[in-house]
């Protein structure tokens, strides 16, 4: 039998295949059950305008239980959104990636809401501990994140 | 600089200033007493208070070692019935004694002395061993006394120990103070418990703290909230066959590989799921996935609490009696979490010092607020706003 996570990612696999995703979201990678990669686009006006960004999701075996590892990428040229949630090295400040997940939230959702934490910036600026974060960032970003609005 | 009136020089915090007179002159900047008028340049006071300062050793004691002790004492001050004696001086080795009162008697534990000065190896515990036959070793103090009455006053002796261990733990002030004096002692890693020297040590205390911090952690449910969850097993007809779990996103049914797949639970709130997608969730955290409701009270976080004894504006003041149960604050027993455990574990003969230490650790917390409050109402954010978009 195949495992709850696997099961309920297939089934939002099938989902972003049949129906695509959002505006502005694109599947890139979903080779596995464990990385997934989307690119992120914020549409209409917005300090990101004409930006695509690399989101990275990773998966353990207890998902949906427990959110998923999430960030953006900034290898091979990929660069972090600047924004006030967004580490420089990628990592995302958002509590549903933390302590505000809940299973019924998904992959898709996830885009969504860090599309909408996007659109929503008033001011291109990294966190204002930035550089304190990202010199001792630990490797999961799962551990980060709390405090913030999303 | 003014040449008609000279500056002060206050002895106590070593700042230049000119005087409060109220009416005898007090330090502006800290309120001492101890100030001097500079206005005879042979006998400059900065002078005095430098050498003094480039030369710990002269009076035995590093300077700051004083004041290390002093707040250690007024520190200890809650556990201990009789004030501990500190810096009984013999020679130029300093050394202290705590006299501890136990559910079994008093009991001394002595700091320091005159054979560890030179061998920090010693220092780590820095009793005095075997010659004082009546006083225990750190050892044996640290081990529990059965007879030990479990709700004294006072600091019982695993607090106390852990208390105790903090500060003499291998990069403790105390012991580098002991070992070297203050110019010599300084770690390579720039750190001394949780005490720093330099920016990079600071940050991975502020890391540290944040990784572990649990304030905010989900409380799970407990077993016997789970064990009363309404139980349906599914049957032809059931009007449950119609409805989603909203963990999997699969439609309820009957033929499962997981015979467990074929019971529903039904949260307080009416969300249905899967025995075996909602159990996981509930043992992480009490709340349902798509409303938020709180099966057991949970930190303040975003959602609107959707528990029907609350109300949507008051309830994020958790009431005292429904305080969330905290959970454990971390094995790492650093000096701030043991000087913390040891006000909030303590007796309840509260001083105001021991408030003022509570509410710095509950700072951490509160610090986290504005950002929650400032969309309080707004949830377009909430997973059920998402689940009903996107579905």
């Amino acid at each position: 039998m195949a495992s709850i996570s696997a099961r309920r990612l297939a089934k939002e696999l099938r989902e972003i295949e049949g129906e695509g995703c959002p505006v502005g979201i694109n599947l890139i990678k979903a080779d596995d059950f464990a990385t997934w990669w989307f690119t992120i686009e914020v549409m209409g006006d917005s300090l990101y305008q004409g930006e695509v960004h690399t989101l990275q999701f990773r998966f353990d075996p207890q998902y949906p239980i427990s959110s998923p590892a999430v960030q953006f990428l900034v290898t091979d040229g990929r660069t972090a959104p600047v924004h006030p949630h967004v580490y420089s090295n990628g990592h995302i400040c958002a509590s549903i990636l933390g302590n505000e997940w809940s299973p019924v939230l998904s992959v898709v959702a996830v885009c969504v809401t860090l599309q909408s934490m996007l659109a929503s910036c008033k001011k291109k600026e990294r966190p204002v501990d930035n550089d304190r974060y990202v010199r001792n960032a630990p490797d999961n970003p799962k551990k980060v994140c709390r405090f913030s609005d999303y | 600089m003014s040449d008609r009136e000279p500056l002060w020089f206050c002895h106590e915090c070593h700042s230049e200033m000119r005087p409060l007179m109220a009416p005898d002159p007090v330090c502006a900047s800290c309120h001492g007493s101890f100030v001097e008028k500079m206005e005879n340049p042979a006998d400059d006071p900065r002078e005095f208070a430098h050498t003094h300062n480039e030369d710990p050793e002269r009076d035995g004691l590093p300077p700051a070692l004083d004041t290390f002790l002093m707040s250690l004492q007024s520190l200890m001050e809650r556990g201990i019935a009789q004030a501990p004696r500190t810096q009984n001086e013999t020679g130029s080795a300093p050394r202290m004694t705590f006299e501890v009162r136990g559910g079994n008697g008093t009991r001394v534990v002595r700091l320091g002395g005159t054979n560890t000065l030179n061998n920090p190896s010693l220092n780590t515990v820095g009793a005095e061993p075997a010659n004082i036959g009546a006083v225990p070793t750190m050892s044996e103090f640290l081990r529990r006394n059965p007879n030990e009455g479990q709700n004294g006053p006072t600091i019982t002796g695993p607090l106390m120990a852990q208390y105790l261990m903090a500060l003499l733990g291998q990069n403790d002030p105390l012991s580098a103070l002991f070992a070297g004096g203050l110019g010599g002692g300084l770690p390579e890693n720039g750190r001394m418990g949780d005490y720093v020297f330099n920016q990079e040590a600071l940050d991975q205390i502020i890391t540290q703290l944040m990784e572990n911090s649990n304030a905010h952690r989900p409380v799970p449910a407990t077993e016997e909230i789970i064990a009363n969850l309404p139980r349906e097993v599914l049957v032809e007809g059931s009007a449950m066959l119609e409805k989603d779990c909203a963990v999997c996103k699969e439609q309820f049914k009957l033929e499962t590989e997981d015979p467990d797949e074929q019971i529903v639970i039904t949260l307080p709130c009416k969300h249905p799921f899967h025995d075996p997608c909602i159990l996981p969730w509930l043992k992480s955290s009490g709340t349902c996935p798509v409303c938020r409701y709180q099966l057991v009270p949970q930190p303040e976080h975003h959602g609107p609490p959707t528990g029907p004894t609350q109300d949507s504006g008051g309830s994020r003041q958790a009431s005292p009696g429904s305080n969330p149960p905290q959970r454990d604050r971390g094995d790492h027993g650093g000096l701030f979490h043991a000087i913390l455990q040891g006000f909030t574990g303590g007796s309840n003969t509260g001083t105001s010092r021991a408030t003022g230490a509570t509410n710095n650790g509950r700072h951490q917390r509160s610090n986290s607020d504005p950002p929650h409050s400032s969309r309080n109402g707004s949830n377009s954010n909430l997973p059920g706003g998402w689940t009903e978009d996107l579905d």
